[in-house]
């Protein structure tokens, strides 16, 4: 492993909790985020990273865990967009663009407010940003429990979900109720917003969520298959990111590190790069 | 078009009563800042400590205020206000650290051109680049002194009659800058060479001058000044200092709290290794002399006894 992993990584008393958090974190968004993709929800799941901000900002204002702040934000703002009922896409849009606007305006809000009456620092670089290697421990296991919920209640409802995605008229007909099925996803987009968004930040925890999804839906058939390859890539791309951003120390003189969540997202960035190259190659042979 | 005109109107109307509300707003902000006292040069200090410099030299012929005097805020991720702008835009003299450290003061300079404010930079007193690495001049044994004898010469200057008043006020700042010196050379002699770690570089000039040697990388006391994520490999270079107990004193800037310096602070309770709150601004309640003072005491304290000082009262 020396060729790949710098001395002292396994030792470093802040790379355990960071790879544990991360691939758990990359799992959930993976899984999700193939959902997120059949339903052409990306904006939305964006918007949320916003909302999520919003509430990350709120937490660090009054000292509280910033996953509780990114995940009541996230429920509450995925609540309120699909409460508004946009049935049509275009209004589903600018309702999305409203809320996500909103969020981010009372995102520089809350962060002013931090910076300017309390001692906390770094927020706005750690809630934008992320900063796995400085979540504290205790955390690990609340984003494993949130985790482990989110994938539970996802696995629930994939049927409902997956037809009223695919076919809503055949899940009306079958009994689906699209209105109850999209509460219910929004609420799992929200939580795993709130999870990537400790790990690589709320504005790039988009990349981690639409990023190893739609790398894997174009290289497998099934949805199974794509859901178990978007795991995969983004586990790795997590991982790896990690792995890249501890070795970056000793890339330069300085001693200055790439952080972990533009490391994370270059790796998703070749994955996507990869896929695209993959699907165009084997179309060009069939 | 007559509906077309009718609607811009009003939306004409809407504009007209928003700028009014905005100006009710701006006269708000400008009536906020108190009068100055009759007789007496209005005097702006960045922060709280060349603020009373100021007012140690200037005594009983300045109005003293101070920008950044809220010891429970962060001074890097300071944002001016209207008020403040009011104050600089009148006052004779100000007193700032440079360095980078309070660059809204030269912004707020420029937007209101005075020729008759004098405005003295301790960086720039002290001769050194504005690109230094530890903008915290002021816990530099040196640096006051030569603060407040080019505050003295800026205010001897403003009001020639009152040359003589200054110059002994400046004498008396200077005595009790003896003794604080004093008291550095007796710490040092005493303790110089122990190792203390630190969470940023906010005391360093007080440390040296004191004889403690900071084992902490400055790369990583850079990084959680500037508020981004410190290397992982300095982290753990930091936490086995702390639970190595190879460190008399963990050193904490009280004014500034995230995620690294909390799990550091636990890690040293957990050792046993004493915890000193380090203000990066002149807490309320304390003359500049005073408070550097208290420091020292803390310090001494945890060197000596193995107890923290979490607040300087």
């Amino acid at each position: 492993m020396h060729w790949l992993v710098e001395p002292g990584f396994w030792s470093n008393p802040v790379v355990g909790p960071a790879l544990i958090l991360g691939a758990v974190v990359a799992a959930v968004s993976a899984a999700v985020g193939v959902v997120v993709v059949v339903r052409g929800q990306s904006f939305a799941g964006h918007a949320l990273t916003d909302v999520a901000m919003a509430g990350g900002a709120g937490a660090s204002l009054v000292g509280a865990t910033p996953l509780v702040g990114f995940l009541l934000a996230g429920i509450v703002g995925g609540a309120s967009i699909e409460a508004a009922g946009a049935e049509r896409v275009r209004d589903r849009d600018v309702a999305t663009g409203v809320v996500l606007g909103g969020a981010a305006g009372l995102t520089a809000l809350l962060l002013y407010f931090v910076s300017s009456s309390t001692s906390a620092t770094g927020s706005t670089q750690s809630v934008l940003f992320g900063s796995v290697f400085t979540v504290s421990p205790s955390v690990v296991p609340l984003g494993v429990a949130v985790a482990a919920a989110t994938l539970a209640t996802l696995f629930g409802v994939r049927r409902p979900l997956l037809l009223s995605s695919l076919s809503p008229e055949l899940a009306a007909a079958r009994g689906v109720r699209p209105r109850v099925v999209s509460l219910v996803f929004v609420v799992v987009l929200a939580a795993s917003v709130a999870l990537s968004a400790l790990v690589i930040g709320a504005i790039l925890s988009t990349a981690l969520l639409v990023g190893p999804a739609s790398a894997a839906l174009r290289v497998s058939r099934g949805l199974v298959g794509a859901t178990v390859g978007a795991i995969v890539a983004g586990v790795a791309a997590v991982e790896l990111g990690i792995v890249a951003s501890y070795d970056s120390f000793y890339w330069s003189a300085a001693h200055r590190s790439v952080p972990v969540s533009a490391c994370v997202v270059a790796v998703v960035l070749v994955e996507v790069a990869a896929s695209a190259g993959w699907s165009r190659w084997r179309r060009g042979r069939g | 078009m007559v509906l077309g005109n009718a609607r811009r109107g009003r939306s004409g109307a809407r504009i007209a009563g928003g700028l009014a509300l905005a100006g009710v707003a701006l006269a708000g902000c400008a009536a906020s800042v108190p009068p100055v006292a009759p007789g007496t040069l209005a005097v702006v200090g960045a922060e709280s400590q060349y603020a009373d410099v100021a007012a140690q030299v200037g005594g009983r012929y300045v109005s003293v205020v101070a920008v950044m005097n809220n010891p429970n805020a962060d001074p890097h991720g300071f944002e001016v206000s209207p008020s403040v702008a009011r104050e600089v835009a009148r006052a004779r003299l100000v007193v700032q650290n440079g360095a980078g450290y309070d660059d809204f003061m030269r912004v707020v300079e420029a937007a209101t051109p005075s020729p008759r404010r004098r405005v003295v930079v301790a960086q720039r007193v002290l001769g050194l680049a504005s690109s230094i690495p530890n903008p915290h001049l002021w816990y530099g044994p040196a640096t006051m002194p030569a603060v407040a004898a080019a505050i003295e010469a800026d205010l001897a200057r403003l009001e020639p009659a009152h040359r003589a008043y200054f110059a002994a006020r400046l004498a008396r700042f200077d005595v009790a800058m003896g003794a604080l010196r004093a008291r550095i050379a007796a710490f040092a002699a005493r303790f110089a060479g122990r190792r203390v770690a630190t969470t940023e570089p906010v005391g360093d000039y007080l440390l040296s001058a004191l004889g403690l040697v900071n084992a902490t990388p400055f790369r990583f006391q850079a990084d959680v000044m500037n508020g981004v994520d410190p290397a992982p490999q300095d982290v753990g270079t930091v936490e086995s200092l702390l639970t190595g107990r190879r460190v008399a004193a963990l050193l904490v800037n009280a004014q500034v709290s995230s995620p690294v310096t909390t799990t550091l602070t636990g890690l040293a309770q957990g050792a046993h290794v004493p915890v000193v709150a380090l203000y990066e601004t002149m807490p309320r309640g304390f003359t500049y002399q005073r408070w550097m003072t208290a420091e020292i005491d803390a310090i001494e304290r945890a060197l000596t006894t193995g107890r923290s000082t979490r607040r300087l009262t």
